[in-house]
């Protein structure tokens, strides 16, 4: 490498090192001590991990699972509206791109009290069924239960997801399209074929990207998942502002980014089978 | 040229029947209502300027513009509403559309595996075509890794495999340099005579037109002007527009008045038709300098311009009336820039047409 590029590269490893590996590698260390008396003692013991699997593997469960069910979710929403941007809307597309754009001003914590609005006992949509007298009383099933959560971060996570595969689309050229129809391709086969194949790189970093924020979030179950719903998160943070226990708190974080790589591993995978033979 | 003005087939039906072929986007009309007849085993061009709506013809007979009115009827069958995947024909597109995430062997194999060929089968179409176009060694090679040259030829490939009753292709030249175009031109015709199918083209390039096909429709703002082998439309151009198109040609103004035409440059002539405004046109390598006795045409000038070319010379001539002549001469003649000269010709050389 010439010095001239190190040193335009110097700036940012500089900053991603003392923010990010440090502390990424001190937690790491940390993972393997102890605390007694709310102190950290140097060790090196696999307790840490042992407790994480036999006190938190259901809530570890359940955050994959129900970032799996955002993932999913988010990215077959973002790609049906990306392919209709790409595709389908002609010269309204870049206005739908804009409006996909200025949803993202609107705050991460904004949305969630927006959704604690709508959802909520007294909310826009119990007002609305009461005033349509569709019902008596005040539903509760909206909020306060994983599906509340579901709903909060899907309608988060939908323009971060629209935009890489909404990219992707934009490299398929039509002409392709063409090309396949031409070959004897229905619809579904031009899809499946030639769409598909094209942009995967797009939909599988939406789904990483999706499901990495959705199984790490801990700020959108305490608002809208009520006192049942806390995702591996919720006590992640525990351990570490209320217990004091780093080592614990930082043995949960490692095992739970390890089974989210597999997860995303997994998945990748899965999308792969899309590649043609 | 030989096989030029004689229908390869005879009386038979044509493959292709374009019946009131139209089509407009919104208030524009890009193809006036239009018949055509291809007939099994032409090499067909669709030529004419850009905008004179000859690709959008060429995606009409594909199936991937929907006419705004008239047939397109293949082997007989009405086929105007299907879809490409449909129709027995092949396109070989002018962006080439190869599929950027298979290799080339599997982009020649799409088709045949959609149509549920037998692997074995499918495996040993794909060889042969891959020898056909000369492509055996580019297999495995992904298409961002072709040129330009190679790219042509995988499009071709994956066309030609399916064996299409017409392959389509929509300027299949266009993109390459002069040396690999000339290369195309020439294995285009051998792949041509080898299977013995039949193509139909869309170009704005005269000189691969004339190369290339044995049948020409030239296009002028969505209609077809003239439809013929190239010798007729070189020799015998319906219109103006269609001589001065295809290959160089001198348009001289003149008028017609009980069946004696009097050019504005001074020379007149018998010939019977309606009074009017016309156009007298003659190719450059008709005309000579210093007429001899034979030239019914004899107009004066004052030589303007002299380009040596190897094969000939090319002069330009200024009449007095300020019309230019360009005259191609094989022997050069001792003429200097700025001398006054006479250029002349044959009357059999030249062309009427009605109109300016």
């Amino acid at each position: 490498m010439r010095p001239r590029q190190a040193a335009m590269l110097a700036p940012a490893a500089a900053v991603f090192a003392v923010l990010f590996v440090a502390p990424f590698a001190f937690l790491f260390v940390v993972s393997f001590w102890r605390v007694k008396t709310f102190k950290l003692r140097p060790d090196f013991t696999f307790d840490n991990y042992a407790d994480t699997f036999t006190k938190y593997l259901e809530p570890l469960v359940f955050t994959m699972a129900i970032g799996f069910a955002i993932a999913t979710l988010t990215t077959a929403l973002a790609f049906a509206f990306a392919y209709v941007i790409r595709f389908k809307a002609g010269r309204h597309g870049n206005a739908l791109l804009v409006v996909t754009l200025v949803t993202l001003f609107g705050g991460y914590l904004v949305k969630i009290y927006a959704w604690k609005t709508i959802l909520g006992t007294e909310g826009i949509l119990n007002s609305a069924l009461l005033a349509l007298g569709l019902v008596r009383e005040p539903l509760t099933i909206f909020i306060y239960n994983p599906g509340a959560v579901v709903v909060t971060l899907t309608h988060f996570l939908l323009p971060l997801a629209v935009l890489p595969i909404y990219g992707s689309l934009r490299g398929v050229r039509d002409i392709t399209l063409e090309a396949a129809r031409d070959l004897g391709a229905r619809p579904a086969r031009v899809f499946l074929d030639v769409v598909l194949p094209q942009c995967l790189p797009g939909v599988t970093a939406a789904f990483a990207f999706c499901f990495l924020i959705a199984a790490g979030d801990y700020v959108t179950p305490r608002y809208v998942g009520g006192p049942y719903t806390s995702m591996i998160g919720n006590f992640i943070e525990g351990q570490f502002s209320l217990k004091f226990d780093w080592p614990s708190g930082a043995a949960m974080a490692f095992t739970m980014l390890g089974a989210c790589l597999a997860c995303v591993a997994v998945s990748r995978a899965l999308l792969g089978l899309a590649r043609p033979r | 040229m030989a096989a030029d003005a004689k229908r390869p087939d005879g009386g038979r039906t044509p493959l292709v029947q374009l019946r009131g072929l139209t089509k407009s986007f919104g208030p524009v009309v890009a193809v006036r209502p239009l018949d055509l007849d291809i007939y099994a085993g032409d090499f067909f061009a669709l030529l004419g300027p850009s905008g004179c709506g000859k690709t959008t013809l060429l995606r009409m007979i594909g199936g991937f513009t929907e006419p705004s009115g008239g047939t397109i009827a293949i082997d007989g069958v009405d086929v105007t509403r299907l879809g490409p995947e449909k129709r027995p024909t092949n396109m070989v597109f002018q962006g080439y559309g190869l599929f950027p995430h298979m290799t080339v062997r599997q982009n020649i194999g799409y088709g045949l595996r959609l149509a549920r060929v037998a692997v074995a089968e499918r495996a040993g179409r794909v060889e042969r075509i891959m020898d056909l176009v000369r492509i055996a060694e580019l297999a495995e090679r992904r298409p961002d890794a072709l040129s330009g040259g190679q790219a042509q030829r995988v499009a071709l490939a994956r066309a030609l495999v399916m064996e299409p009753r017409v392959l389509l292709l929509d300027e299949p030249l266009a993109a390459l340099d002069l040396k690999l175009r000339k290369q195309m031109q020439e294995e285009l015709r051998r792949i041509h005579r080898q299977i013995g199918g039949t193509f139909v083209f869309v170009t704005h390039d005269q000189g691969e037109a004339m190369g290339l096909a044995n049948r020409i429709a030239v296009m002028e703002a969505g209609s077809c002007v003239q439809e013929g082998g190239p010798e007729e439309i070189y020799r015998q151009p319906k219109t103006r527009f269609v001589s001065s198109f295809i290959g160089e040609a001198n348009v001289l103004a003149g008028e017609r008045r009980a069946g004696v035409v009097t050019l504005g440059a001074g020379a007149g002539f018998a010939e019977a038709g309606a009074d009017g405004t016309v156009s007298v046109v003659v190719r450059p390598e008709d005309v000579r300098l210093d007429p001899g006795a034979d030239a019914e045409i004899r107009l004066d000038g004052r030589l303007e311009d002299v380009v040596f070319l190897g094969p000939y010379t090319r002069y330009r001539v200024v009449l007095d009336s300020g019309e230019e002549v360009v005259v191609h001469a094989g022997d050069a003649a001792g003429q200097a820039v700025g001398e006054r000269v006479a250029v002349g010709w044959r009357r059999d050389r030249q062309r009427l047409v009605q109109g300016s």
